[in-house]
């Protein structure tokens, strides 16, 4: 277990003292909002695993300053030694959650490989030119009986947690693999046994709070979706809520039939906040969680004057239902398929994808009980009103989502997992991905697709590449965690 | 002692690419040895959990794995191969119709082999469309 800074109790008053802002990030989101300079860059997961391009996956350096003659163009491909990787979602060595740590620098990219298993950590010190400079190796990760890397957060110390969805052998159970700051393997994270299943992770260290989400075993999810395996309760629909400095968890919810395949998890940015979403892929819902405070008055009244006074429990409610479209040459309605959802850094707007849909979309979360459908655009995808940019043919809908720090541009790629992509939009192999963009108004709540911008992974030297998540220089809405 | 090697006809059905037979040992899967003869297979994972070096037996020592009623291959497809580790990415219903994780497997007998990305896509459908 790291040996985190974190407070063990949820008190308002907290240790870290944001007047000695020396490391990493920005010392609070509001911070982040104002001192965030425009994107200029963008890192972006390319892949060519699954296909029969003859070339290793690859990073992105795009180009997102309008004043360059560059402007949305790939201008350095970070190409990582071995083929096979599956990029997928990768995360900096340090992020705001460490801007009390003097010396620490958010500069190297932690890159791990889905279905490889293999953590590549790149130098990112040159924005434009990041090299590659580390490669722990897949039997080194299997000597921890993990596989299968996604969600990589920094720990507030320097070190890296990565969360590992399944064992050794692509089964059940997953689990959290942790790398010290010289990026080498300190060890599983948590105790054994304490999930099944795993996906996407978020902390809020100042309420000691850790929660957790469920895709599948890799050997379910790598081959592609097959109804058999939701009949066979292969697919997950479970949040958990750990302690964060014990690494134990403490709570799980069941979200039911409603909340099938709970994928991205996002707490607040706003570090007192117990509020976050998750969105619920095949069953096409958002879920709100919310720590409840009044559980604990209940539970202390119930108890004798003897036993500990509980603390709170965490709650899960459906707060967004989408429902499935017929389509005429669909024999069935088609599910939305939300796959991404990211939380503006004001913690204002809740954006997200519905990837079979064809839509991006943003919710007023004022009031995170009571989400207000602000704008969307239908965009790609099975229903998208817009099926071609700059004469571009889309051939997916929009999936991975990333959002300015000033919360006034949302991009996002079409790719969401290889075999997924060959199942679903079988096109999109041939043509590649492509990075598109909208323009938002905060202040009115409204989004415009920006048809000056296109990055098309296309027109890659190799041949057409999808394209995942993306990730700013300086920290994003996916990243960062304040203290 | 000899090494056994068995020859392996590697065919894209969806690619414009030239069939290869390659002499593989049987102590090495079809990966490795389409690898050392410069030949690019899909891959991930290299432990049979993902499937994305997925193939496909069409012909095994020169017999056609015509399938029966059942569906069932009338071949022995698992006598073609011997598996390092246990196939976890395919099912029951993939094996029987005559699919092979190349990345673990490795041959028993002389046999032909459809290969590429495409195959892969063959294990599961839109189950919407």
């Amino acid at each position: 277990m790291s040996d985190a800074n974190t407070p063990s109790d949820v008190e308002p008053e907290h240790e870290h003292d944001h007047h000695d802002h020396e490391g990493p990030g920005y010392a609070t989101p509001q911070a982040a909002i104002e001192e965030g300079d425009r994107e200029e860059l963008a890192y972006v997961m390319s892949l060519y695993v699954g296909t029969d391009v003859d070339a290793p996956d690859f990073v992105a350096v795009v180009d997102l300053d309008p004043d360059s003659e560059t402007y949305c163009e790939i201008v350095d491909r970070i190409e990582l030694p071995n083929r096979g990787d599956e990029l997928h979602h990768f995360g900096w060595n340090a992020c705001s959650s460490s801007c009390h740590m003097e010396g620490l620098e958010r500069r190297h990219l932690i890159v791990p490989g889905q279905r490889s298993s293999r953590i590549h950590v790149i130098d990112a010190k040159d924005r434009r030119n990041p090299e590659l400079v580390e490669v722990i190796e897949p039997e080194e990760v299997f000597e921890y009986d993990l596989s299968a890397p996604h969600t990589v957060h920094c720990i507030p110390d320097g070190e890296i947690l990565i969360s590992m969805l399944g064992d050794a052998d692509g089964e059940l159970p997953g689990g959290f693999l942790e790398l010290n700051d010289d990026f080498e393997i300190e060890g599983r994270w948590e105790p054994p046994g304490e999930i099944e299943m795993n996906y996407d992770y978020w902390y809020q260290p100042r309420q000691n709070v850790m929660v957790s989400s469920e895709w599948a075993a890799p050997k379910t999810y790598y081959p592609g979706f097959d109804l058999e395996d939701v009949e066979a309760g292969n697919y997950g629909q479970r949040l958990h809520f750990w302690d964060w400095e014990d690494g134990t968890v403490e709570q799980t919810i069941d979200l039911g039939e409603e909340g099938l395949i709970p994928l991205e998890v996002r707490f607040l940015h706003t570090p007192e906040s117990t509020h976050g979403f998750v969105g619920a892929a095949l069953s096409s819902n958002v879920f709100h969680f919310w720590r409840d405070e009044s559980a604990a008055s209940r539970a202390a009244d119930d108890a004798s004057g003897d036993e500990p006074r509980a603390t709170g429990e965490y709650r899960a409610e459906k707060v967004i239902d989408f429902e499935s479209r017929e389509h005429d040459d669909w024999d069935m309605p088609v599910p939305a398929l939300p796959t991404d959802i990211l939380i503006s850094m004001d913690d204002r707007y809740l954006f997200g994808s519905n990837w079979l849909h064809g839509e991006v979309w943003m919710y007023d979360i004022s009031d995170p009980s009571n989400p207000r459908r602000a704008d969307s655009l239908s965009v790609g995808g099975t229903f998208g009103e817009v099926q071609e940019v700059q004469g571009r043919e889309l051939s997916a809908g929009p999936q991975m989502i990333q959002l300015s720090l000033d919360g006034e541009r949302l991009y996002w790629t079409t790719s969401l997992f290889s075999s997924w992509d060959e199942q679903f939009y079988p096109e999109e192999g041939e043509r590649g991905s492509v990075m598109l963009k909208a323009d938002i108004d905060p202040r009115k709540g409204t989004m415009e697709l920006d048809e000056d911008f296109l990055v098309d992974w296309g027109e890659c030297p190799a041949g057409p590449a999808r394209a995942h998540e993306i990730r700013w220089p300086d920290g994003d809405c996916t990243s960062d965690v304040w203290q | 002692m000899v090494r056994q090697h068995h020859d392996v006809t590697l065919e894209w059905p969806d690619a414009d690419r030239e069939t290869r037979t390659i002499a593989v040992s049987e102590d090495e899967t079809v990966l490795e040895a389409a690898k050392r003869a410069d030949i690019a297979l899909p891959f991930g994972c290299r432990t049979g959990a993902c499937g994305t070096c997925t193939g496909r037996l069409l012909e095994v020592d020169g017999a056609e794995p015509a399938a029966g009623d059942d569906g069932r291959s009338t071949v022995g497809i698992d006598g073609a191969f011997s598996y390092r580790r246990s196939p976890r990415a395919l099912k029951d219903r993939h094996r029987d119709a005559g699919y092979v994780l190349l990345c673990i497997a490795s041959p028993r007998a002389d046999c032909r082999i459809a290969v590429g990305a495409s195959v892969h896509t063959e294990l599961v459908d839109n189950p919407w469309k």
